[in-house]
């Protein structure tokens, strides 16, 4: 019997490096050797792992076993108790979600399991591996377009009938942005992948680049050739060096492998893809923003309309998807759009990347079916408050997002419900804020952040967001709290009316719902 | 024709253009929509949001300065919503402004201001505190200051920079709260290469980019307004002049001047110091034992006519010899020539135009039957493909050169730049042909083996339009590629690619001026030009044709209205018997049929003692003439010699009667600008106590020398001129306005000529002139080893006389220097700004080394501005044969460092 | 490493600005955008000084300033900010004994801040030179400096 070989996979990102993943690496691979287990053990690097994990993690397959928060010594015993003799090492696996479930009062079967669909090779495979993509099924939605005969407008039906929304934050419908452009009669058309991911409490985006880069490119081609687009572009914030360097790496293997460039796979479809780095701007995750760094120039957002669909990068149609968006792609081609729908909500099928941070005793990044509730993330996967203070706030969606209490745990997390209740599910971070802070300071900070980014060409914004900023910093300090209060929401009010895009407007959700929900923290 | 649309706002109904701007529209039938970065001559940035608007059908508020109308649209501009958030923008801008309306020039003409009196913001009603943390005013810009802290950040300067001027010196600085304008790299705007020209000023509707010479001078309420034209270059630009008492408060280009759409250039934006300088001429002045005093007009005249007429009486009319100005109005270059042709009997009468465009005159009245542009100045934006060779427009016809920047910036249209140095163009150019001086013939001709090699031709219009084809064919034969290279050192392939691109394009357009001209062969390099042109069928046609540009502001009219030894007004020949018949009649006195003297053969004649008297209108030849040791000899050599100009110029100092003339800010009359476009001046100033305008003072010249004039004002002057020059026989100043009329204008009915020879040349078919390269009369050699080469610079303008005299300009550029190449530097261990002794056979001058590559290796360029170092000692004063045109573009020279 | 070169490695689309601008001040000792290169960006792309300038300035990477040859930057948005990014910024002037955006004598360390770094599951946050530090605590910030100290002495 052929002896079945084991794949550990080491988690190598910004964070492990420090922990000195490297050195721990050299001396996991010297004891390999030593122990001559060469043949039957392969080591290699991957991305992040996700939630639940702390320092230096490794998996283990077959059985996708983890292990977390490992130092040197731990090496020897994961290769004498779980290598060699088959039996996983308790003490070095993190507490399991189901437990921590139950624990809040949750009956783990019931409650919506962790489903992956975009993270599913997230931590599985070597993202620096085009192979290890493809033997995970990886492309087989671009083969399927080849050997099945799939014409453009049976993949924008594809997409249609999943009902997947944009996951960049404003849940714009996929298939509908996708059709609009494939409409536009033009010689040149683009697709942009969207992966600045600036929004505060957001970094699932980054797991999905770092831990499955090919998973985006093909989504890509599939968006490219919906379209009739021949050219397409990664925006990777110029933070992310991992990322950049992942993306940049998987777009030479697909080139290889005639995934990119001329005829792929004999389609008779070009497609090529170009990574641009951005340099610091949280502006240019707006999409015509990033159109406008891609073009070389200051990131100021343009005026819509024309959207990017009619008019976008070199005033071209294209269509600008975000990370996660374009990761479900391939899965929707392969497992078809009732499959899809068997996730999530009606109006908002599928899952969602959620970043949980904050005051809470396991932030990381999780994805679970649209509709499940904060009480759920917060208390479930998230295991509840640091320290087991009380809970007071959830910041929901991002910076830009409404700021909700406890009586909001309820709330299924999708795009309409979210709104429904004067917020945005937007980026799907949630970043919980325990009973230790004061909301205005936090607020103090939230417009900070804004006027910081704002980038300065629209009046209501640019002076806006300094006033505003002004503003908070009164408050407390004289009394006359009620004044500068409706000031603000004032302010805030005529922002959202009048900004000329998104980020402006969208400062009416964290300050109202911070002065409406926490209004006697203010008195 | 644009389709007219129904649109209500506020539910009045208004016919619109389809496509037009919405805001413009609603402001245009008085619905008063505010809006501060809405600038009508750029493409809208929707920034401000002022301008917000409801449309009916669509979601929340709208900048309808973004809008583009359409039928039916229904807008509410006005509801308690909107002004609300309008008057939270003014509160906030109000915020973040240094408020000082008392002391700011820009008050009253604000907007701004007018927005936070219209919504009653003040900084007591503030919702915020009031800013008080501001930064320095940046002044170091030798015309302009900007003051970070009344910007409002509108861009409205950034796109009059880019999209009007095609400059693209200042952008947004910054980001957030923190957003400024910077010049260049964000350094002090007085660093950078900002040239001056205002536009952003006059862009800004804030007091954030103001004059500085304007600051304090006076309150826009106590300002006076009077629009007329630009005193410097032919390209007309039409001003509008502010100012306060007797004194010019600031300039300002007039949006709706036909020829420049608002634009200006730094000369006559910020040119103005001299017209109210100390130095101005007030009363005549008599020379006596070598030295001036001052006289009586009446005195002074009585010597000129008798000095004058004793001259005549004893050597003959032709022993005088005048100069008329291109400076003058054409009413006074009318006047001149008839003095000279009518009073004193002789064709001695010609003006810079000699050294100028002369030899344009001769080749297109050979080529097309008449010598000026073809085309119209706007017409450039529009043209495919644009040759400029021998013109550095960004510097001389500044505001030209922004349509041309306009046609590559905005409409993608081919720019070939064919020039021995590298010049601004050449940024813009998508092919630039560095040519050896002198040798444009050659490349031309090469341009032309190409086309008719690989059959570019138009052979359509070369059937029906053209005539000399199979024998020009046979010279161009020999140009192949390959020779022109040697000759002219220009790559094979870009001569091949030239000629695909000028051939190719839909719309060509040839752009030349004095590197064409200034040559021994200047009418052979117009005639190859216009051989180009006729090859391609680029001619005739709106947008494309051959474009001289004419120099002075007023030097298409002096050559108009006959101030040139051969021609009377209209360029009817003075050798046409039957032309002298009609000018006789008119005239009532016997005229001379023999062509006069042109300026340079005058210089020669006087120097041999043939001329005896010059009379001087407004020319200053003792720094403008070649080999001016030559000239200094020929004008001291004279017997008698009259200037008249409004400053005691270096020539002045040679004469023997100096009259005091009016300026063009004091006068009304009409130029011509390059365009062919009449435009009238208005009078602006009041004139320095004791001077005289120029026509008058001909006037009593000529009446005391007994033929008499009497004519009221200069409108008389130009119907008798229209009546003698077909022409311009429609112009009369009651027809002319403030859009002036374009030449020929034959009749009262006549609303001008945009673009020449459509359907047919002035001289009937488009003659082809065989022409085979010949080159410059003096070449480096041993002794003088390096190419010179002179012209001139932006912030100057001839030989000083105005522009030295404006603080801004000589801050600018405060004296003379030569550019040299960064090879002669080398060898000759030259430093920048080190003085250099530059040397010719002609004589030797002193002056800074600038070290640049925009000229050629073994090259060494002069502007002639700067008479303490005049490039004129030494150049060549050897003529083209036909035009008498000096060859004032190549000599040879020696440098050496002292 | 030349600049020249690195712009060579790009066409001269405008598009290719911004990247080259990385390497440029990636390759730069003091890890900044000196005026020479500037211009020479601007003459290889067809733009203006000012439109370079403007650029640069917008994005809060680029430093038209000499700076360390390690950059510190610390995250402060919200969630950051929730994980007491404040400290973190205190910690690290203490240890640098410099101020914001102040460089350290030795040249080392210039200390700035940044908004999100997309790490914030693991704040508070910081960057070194683009290696993001996560869970930070007083005695992982002192690890990370003596890291760079050290590696600094090392070559
Ligand atoms: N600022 C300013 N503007 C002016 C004037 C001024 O004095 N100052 N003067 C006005 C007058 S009267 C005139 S005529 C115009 C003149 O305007 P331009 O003709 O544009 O000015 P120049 O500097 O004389 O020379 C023009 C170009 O000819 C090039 N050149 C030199 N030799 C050759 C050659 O052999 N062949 C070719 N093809 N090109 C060559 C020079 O490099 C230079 O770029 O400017 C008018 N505008
Ligand atoms: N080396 C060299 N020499 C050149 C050239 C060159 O390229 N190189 N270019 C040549 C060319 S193209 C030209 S056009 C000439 C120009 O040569 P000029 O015409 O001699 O030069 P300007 O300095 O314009 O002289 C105009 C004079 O008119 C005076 N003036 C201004 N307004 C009025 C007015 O209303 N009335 C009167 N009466 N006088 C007035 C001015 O004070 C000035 O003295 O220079 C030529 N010389
Ligand atoms: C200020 C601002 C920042 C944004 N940042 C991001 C971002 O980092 N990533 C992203 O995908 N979308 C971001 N968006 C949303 C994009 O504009 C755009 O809607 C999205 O990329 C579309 O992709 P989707 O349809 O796949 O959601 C941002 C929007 C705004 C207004
Ligand atoms: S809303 Fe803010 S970020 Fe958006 S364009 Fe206006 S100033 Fe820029
Ligand atoms: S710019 Fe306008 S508002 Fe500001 S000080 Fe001047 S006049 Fe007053
Ligand atoms: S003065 Fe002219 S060149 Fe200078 S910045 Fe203003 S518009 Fe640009
Ligand atoms: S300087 Fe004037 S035109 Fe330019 S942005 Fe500021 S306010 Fe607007
Ligand atoms: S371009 Fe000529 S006419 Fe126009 S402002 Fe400048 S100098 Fe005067
Ligand atoms: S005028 Fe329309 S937004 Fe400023
Ligand atoms: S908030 Fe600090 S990394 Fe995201
Ligand atoms: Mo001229």
């Amino acid at each position: 019997m052929k002896k079945e070989i084991k794949k550990i996979l080491i988690s190598v990102e910004d964070k492990t490096i420090i922990e000195g993943v490297a050195e721990f690496e050299k001396i996991f691979k010297e004891k390999i050797k030593n122990k001559e287990l060469e043949k039957s053990v392969k080591l290699s690097r991957t991305g992040t792992f996700g939630v639940n994990t702390k320092g230096i993690s490794i998996v283990i397959y077959p059985g996708g076993v983890l292990y977390s928060d490992l130092k040197i010594h731990d090496i020897d015993k994961i290769l004498n108790q779980h290598i060699l003799k088959g039996i996983p090492v308790q003490e070095l696996m993190p507490e399991p979600i189901s437990e921590r479930l139950s624990e809040h009062g949750f009956n783990p079967e019931e409650a919506k399991n962790e489903n992956r669909i975009v993270l599913s090779n997230v931590g599985k495979i070597n993202p620096e591996s085009i192979d290890e993509y493809i033997t995970s099924g990886g492309y087989n939605a671009v083969k399927a377009i080849a050997e099945e005969g799939l014409e453009p407008k049976d993949i924008i039906d594809i997409i249609k009938e999943s009902g997947l929304r944009g996951r960049g934050g404003a849940g714009f419908p996929t298939g509908l942005k996708w059709e609009i452009t494939a409409k536009e009669s033009s010689d040149e058309k683009y697709i942009i992948c969207n992966a600045d991911e600036g929004e505060p409490g957001t970094s699932k985006d980054r797991l999905i680049l770092e831990g499955d880069p090919h998973r985006i490119i093909e989504g890509m081609i599939i968006a490219g050739y919906a379209v009739g687009a021949e050219k397409g572009y990664v925006y990777i914030r110029g933070e992310y060096k991992i990322s950049v360097e992942r993306v940049v790496k998987a777009i030479k293997d697909a080139y290889k492998k005639e995934l990119l460039g001329k005829d792929i796979l004999g389609t008779g479809f070009t497609f090529d893809i170009e990574l641009k780095k951005g340099a610091g701007a949280y502006v240019c995750g707006e999409e015509t923003a990033l159109i406008e760094s891609i073009e070389g120039k200051r990131g100021n957002p343009r005026i819509k309309p024309p959207y990017p669909g009619e008019k976008g990068l070199h005033n071209k149609p294209t269509v600008v998807n975000n990370v996660e968006t374009l990761a479900n792609i391939a899965p929707i081609i392969v497992n078809g759009s009732k499959w899809f729908h068997s996730f999530g909500t009606e109006d908002c099928p599928g899952t969602k990347v959620f970043t949980l941070v904050g005051d809470i005793k396991y932030p990381g990044i999780i994805e679970l079916p649209m509709g499940v509730t904060l009480r759920e993330i917060v208390f479930g996967f998230g295991g509840g408050i640091k320290a087991d203070r009380g809970l007071k706030a959830i910041h929901l969606g991002g910076s830009s997002g409404a700021v909700f209490d406890k009586s909001f745990l309820d709330v299924p997390l999708d795009f309409d419900s979210v709104k429904k209740q004067g917020g945005l599910l937007g980026s799907g971070s949630v970043l919980v804020i325990d009973n230790e802070t004061d909301m205005r300071n936090y607020l103090e900070n939230v417009l900070l952040f804004f006027k910081h980014e704002s980038c300065g060409q629209c009046i209501p914004c640019r002076i806006g967001t300094a006033r505003l900023y002004d503003l908070v910093k009164k408050l407390d300090k004289n009394g006359q709290n009620d004044v500068i209060i409706s000031n603000m929401e004032h302010l805030t009010d005529v922002m959202f009316k009048s900004s000329l895009c998104p980020l402006g407007q969208s400062l009416i959700y964290p300050v109202k719902s911070i002065f409406k929900n926490f209004g006697n923290e203010f008195k | 024709m644009t389709k007219k649309v129904k649109i209500y706002v506020d539910n009045k109904e208004i016919l619109a253009e389809e496509g037009a701007n919405l805001l413009q529209v609603a402001r245009d039938s008085g619905i008063d929509i505010p809006g501060l970065c809405y600038y009508e001559k750029v493409t809208p940035t929707g920034s401000c949001r002022l301008c917000l608007v409801k449309i009916e059908g669509e979601n929340g508020m709208i900048p309808s300065c973004t809008i583009k109308v359409r039928d039916g649209l229904k807008v509410t501009a006005f509801d308690n919503e909107l002004e609300d958030v309008r008057k939270t923008i003014v509160e906030l801008l109000i915020s973040e402004h240094k408020l000082g309306c008392m002391t700011c020039d820009t008050a009253s003409s604000c907007a701004l201001e007018d927005l936070a009196y219209r919504y009653n913001v003040t900084v007591d009603n503030l919702p915020y505190d009031v800013k008080n943390e501001f930064e320095p005013v940046d002044d170091s810009s030798p015309v302009l200051a900007y003051d970070p802290n009344k910007c409002i950040v509108c861009g409205r300067c950034v796109k009059a920079c880019y999209e009007i001027q095609g400059k693209g010196i200042i952008d947004f600085i910054g980001r957030g709260i923190e957003t400024r304008i910077g010049a260049d790299l964000g350094d002090l705007w007085g660093n950078s290469a900002c040239d001056g020209c205002g536009e952003c000023i006059q862009a800004c509707p804030v007091g954030a980019l103001f004059e500085k010479a304007s600051q304090g001078k006076g309150r826009k309420w106590e300002i006076e307004k009077v629009e007329t034209i630009c005193p410097y270059c032919g390209v007309g630009c039409r001003i509008e002049v502010e100012k306060k008492g007797n004194e010019i408060v600031r300039i300002n280009g007039v949006d709706k001047g036909p020829a420049n759409e608002g634009r200006l250039c730094v000369k006559g934006r910020f040119g103005y110091e001299y017209e109210m300088s100390e130095e101005r001429l007030t009363t005549p002045l008599i020379k006596e034992k070598g030295k001036f005093r001052r006289a009586s007009w009446s005195e002074a005249l009585d010597i000129v006519a008798d000095r004058f007429a004793a001259i005549k009486k004893n050597y003959g009319s032709d022993s005088i010899a005048g100069l008329a100005s291109a400076k003058c109005t054409n009413e006074e270059n009318y006047i001149f020539q008839k003095f000279m042709r009518a009073a004193i009997g002789t064709n001695n009468v010609d003006h810079c135009a000699r050294l100028c465009h002369a030899s344009t005159v001769a080749g297109l009245a050979r080529a097309f039957g008449s010598g000026a542009m073809t085309n119209s100045i706007k017409e450039f934006e529009f043209a495919d493909c644009i040759l400029v060779t021998g013109s550095n427009t960004t510097e001389t016809h500044p505001v030209i050169a922004t349509y041309i920047k306009n046609a590559v910036l905005k409409h993608g249209a081919k720019l070939i730049v064919v020039d021995p140095r590298k010049i601004d163009l050449v940024k813009y150019a998508t092919l630039w042909l560095r040519q050896k001086n002198g040798t444009d013939v050659a490349w031309a001709n090469g341009m032309m083996n190409v086309i008719v090699n690989e059959n570019l031709q138009d052979g359509k219009f070369i059937a029906n339009r053209t005539e000399g084809f199979e024998e020009f064919k046979k010279v161009i034969e020999e140009y192949t590629p390959e020779r022109v290279e040697k000759i002219t050192g220009i790559p094979k392939e870009k001569i091949i690619e030239a000629a695909r691109m000028y051939a190719g394009a839909a719309n060509s357009s040839i752009v030349f001026s004095m590197g064409i001209t200034q040559h021994v062969t200047g009418t052979d390099n117009v005639l190859s030009l216009a051989n180009l042109a006729l090859l391609t069928g680029n001619v005739g046609k709106l947008y494309s044709g051959v474009n001289p540009l004419r120099g002075q502001n007023n030097v298409q009219g002096a050559c108009d209205l006959g101030s040139l030894p051969n021609v009377y007004p209209g360029y009817q020949k003075v050798k046409d018997p039957k032309i002298k018949e009609k000018f006789e009649k008119k005239w009532h006195v016997k005229l001379d049929d023999k062509v006069g003297l042109s300026v340079v053969e005058m210089m020669n004649a006087a120097h041999e003692g043939k001329v005896k008297a010059m009379y001087i209108m407004g020319e200053n030849p003792m720094v403008s003439d070649p080999n001016l040791n030559h000239v200094e000899e020929a004008l001291k050599n004279l017997d008698f010699l009259v200037v008249q100009d409004i400053f005691l110029t270096e020539t002045a100092q040679l004469a023997d009667v100096v009259l005091p003339a009016y300026s063009s800010f004091e006068k009304s009359g009409t130029f011509t600008n390059t365009e062919r476009r009449i435009q009238l001046l208005n009078p602006v100033l009041r004139a320095p106590e004791g001077a005289k305008e120029d026509w008058e003072i001909i006037q009593e010249i000529s009446t005391k020398m007994g033929y008499k004039m009497h004519y009221n004002n200069q409108g008389e002057i130009m119907d008798e001129a229209a009546d003698v020059s077909p022409i311009y026989g429609g112009i009369h100043f009651n027809r002319l306005g403030k859009k002036g009329l374009q030449w020929p204008c034959r009749d009262d009915k006549d609303p001008g000529t945009v673009f020449l020879h459509e359907g047919k040349f002035s001289r009937g078919l488009g003659h082809f002139s065989p022409v085979d390269y010949i080159p410059p009369a003096e070449l480096p050699d041993k002794e003088y080893p390096y190419l010179l080469s002179t012209g001139r610079m932006l912030f100057h303008y001839h030989t000083g006389t105005m522009t030295r005299k404006v603080t801004a300009l000589n801050d600018f550029e405060p004296g003379p220097y030569a550019e040299i190449s960064p090879e002669i530097a080398k060898k000759l261990k030259i430093k920048e700004g080190e003085s250099i002794r530059v040397s010719s056979r002609r004589g030797s001058i002193i002056t800074k080394a600038r070290i640049t590559e925009r000229v050629a290796p073994e090259s060494v360029f002069i502007p002639f501005h700067f008479a303490e170092a005049a490039a004129n000692k030494l150049t060549n004063d050897v003529l083209d044969p036909i035009a008498k045109i000096p060859e004032l573009k190549v000599a040879a020279c020696k440098v050496e460092k002292i | 490493m030349n600049v020249d070169k690195i712009l060579k490695r790009y066409n001269s689309d405008r598009e290719n600005l911004i990247q080259a601008l990385h390497d440029i001040q990636d390759n730069t000792e003091g890890n900044y955008l000196r005026t020479g290169d500037l211009k020479k960006a601007a003459d290889y792309f067809h733009m203006s000084l000012s439109e370079i300038n403007g650029v640069v300035e917008f994005y809060s990477m680029f430093s038209k300033k000499p700076r360390g040859k390690y950059i510190i930057r610390v995250c402060q948005s919200p969630p950051c900010y929730i994980k007491g990014a404040f400290n973190v910024l205190g910690e690290l002037k203490n240890l640098l004994g410099i101020d914001l955006n102040d460089t350290t004598k030795d040249k080392l360390f210039t200390l700035e801040t940044t908004s999100c770094l997309g790490a914030c599951d693991e704040a508070p946050v910081m960057s070194v030179n683009n290696i993001i530090y996560g869970k930070l605590n007083t005695e992982k910030i002192k690890n990370i400096i003596k890291h760079y100290r050290e590696e600094k002495r090392g070559k």
